[in-house]
């Protein structure tokens, strides 16, 4: 795999497709924290808060650090995160490349409670950590760098769901625990959407091959959704008790596969 | 304080910890007040889910330990306003790389302070239960 490094000149349809990818990192994870923000609403307890808080703050940062990258690309990163700080509720598409599931309109509809709020980082966050992972070994070195950054703090992330979960589980009893089972296979369904599709057969992803041959991504969907499983399985089996429900099938519309524009070959 | 905001991102954020006694401290602040802190403070501990005591008629050492967790939110508290500042300097003067390495520290010293809040509930929670 050839790799670039800072200062390499790019080819042109490579810088495309990184840039591509890089936006749809630095523009989603600064949304994710907007949308992150929102979910204060339901924190309740200060420890909550606090911590959702911290989230709140790594997110911001991963934004930063991507865009910061992009910079270096000759990217006017200055108007994309004054687009997403004026319209966090509705920013342009034109303008800023934000993940279905990190749209407003999307987000709001799966948080109802607390609970929720520590679903998604139990039952969602093992696909971001699957996913992002694999840009770690990308062929962009400064990007695979900062990836290795954001790939650790994302298992910060999954920590915090782990731990906000047992606290409902610990002050909320049955009731809770009940609300909750319900509730993991709607998560789920985004978690298992998270990479978009499958790499081969019908409604395979018509992009996914031009970024495997650039090794911008390293991992195949099939690859990444396995290494999803396991960490759910671990985590919501092992740690908390719960059973991962069988037959859930993947949203590929709330996917954060950062490939929301392109058409499926179906 | 609260409207000087460039987005509405801090002040979501800001809201919620307000109704736990978050406050923006100005630099040399020091409350004190920990009786009325505690009182937005101990539904932390499951133990007192229905309720729980006064500040003052805690046991000695458990007050002891209520106020290091006390100190240890004012600590993150101002490393939050820290964090907000450099947020707000991006948005004034654009991105550079010495902005967003001041950003990156504050946000560690910010997640330290709140780890260590973490730390203080549980040592807490231990001596309640005990």
């Amino acid at each position: 795999m050839k790799t670039y490094d800072k200062g390499d000149v790019l080819p042109e349809d490579y810088k495309e497709l990184l840039l591509n990818l890089m936006a749809f990192q630095a523009d989603s994870e600064y949304a994710g924290a907007q949308r992150v923000a929102e979910n204060h609403q339901y924190a309740p307890r200060p420890e909550e808060a606090y911590r959702l808080s911290k989230k709140v703050m790594e997110e911001m940062g991963h934004g930063y650090y991507v865009w910061n990258l992009m910079r270096d690309l000759g990217v006017d990163v200055d108007a994309r995160i004054a687009e997403l700080a004026a319209h966090p509720d509705n920013p342009d598409p034109k303008k800023v490349k934000v993940i279905n599931g990190f749209r407003k309109e999307n987000w709001s509809t799966f948080f109802h409670r607390w609970e929720d709020v520590a679903l998604f980082s139990t039952v969602v966050t093992p696909a971001a950590v699957a996913f992002l992972g694999q840009y770690r070994e990308c062929s962009y070195l400064p990007w695979a760098r900062v990836n290795v950054r954001i790939h650790k703090e994302e298992y910060g992330h999954l920590a915090f769901g782990v731990w906000a979960s047992k606290r409902c589980l610990e002050f909320g009893g049955d009731e809770a625990r009940d609300y909750m089972e319900s509730r993991i296979p709607v998560f789920m369904q985004m978690g298992l959407g998270f990479y978009g599709r499958p790499s081969a057969g019908q409604g395979k992803s018509e992009m996914f091959d031009k970024y495997f041959d650039y090794g911008i991504k390293v991992k195949k969907p099939e690859e990444l959704q396995q290494e999803y499983l396991e960490i759910l399985e671990s985590r919501l089996t092992g740690e908390l008790g719960f059973k991962v429900p069988e037959g859930v099938e993947a949203d590929y519309d709330m996917r954060i596969g950062y490939e929301a524009d392109e058409e499926s070959a179906a | 304080m609260m409207g000087d905001f460039p987005n509405h991102l801090f002040e979501d954020n800001r809201k919620r910890l307000a109704e736990f006694g978050f406050r923006p401290l100005a630099a040399g602040d020091f409350p004190t007040d920990w009786a009325a802190m505690w009182e937005k403070l101990k539904a932390d501990f499951a133990c007192f889910r229905d309720g729980g005591p006064a500040y003052k008629a805690l046991p000695a050492d458990q007050r002891a330990a209520a106020q290091r967790y006390m100190e240890r939110r004012l600590v993150a508290d101002r490393r939050l306003i820290a964090c907000e500042r450099c947020h707000g300097e991006m948005l004034r003067q654009g991105m550079d790389n010495e902005l967003v390495e001041l950003y990156a520290a504050a946000r560690e010293s910010y997640e330290e302070a709140v780890e260590a809040f973490g730390a203080a509930r549980e040592k807490l929670e231990a001596l309640l239960d005990a």
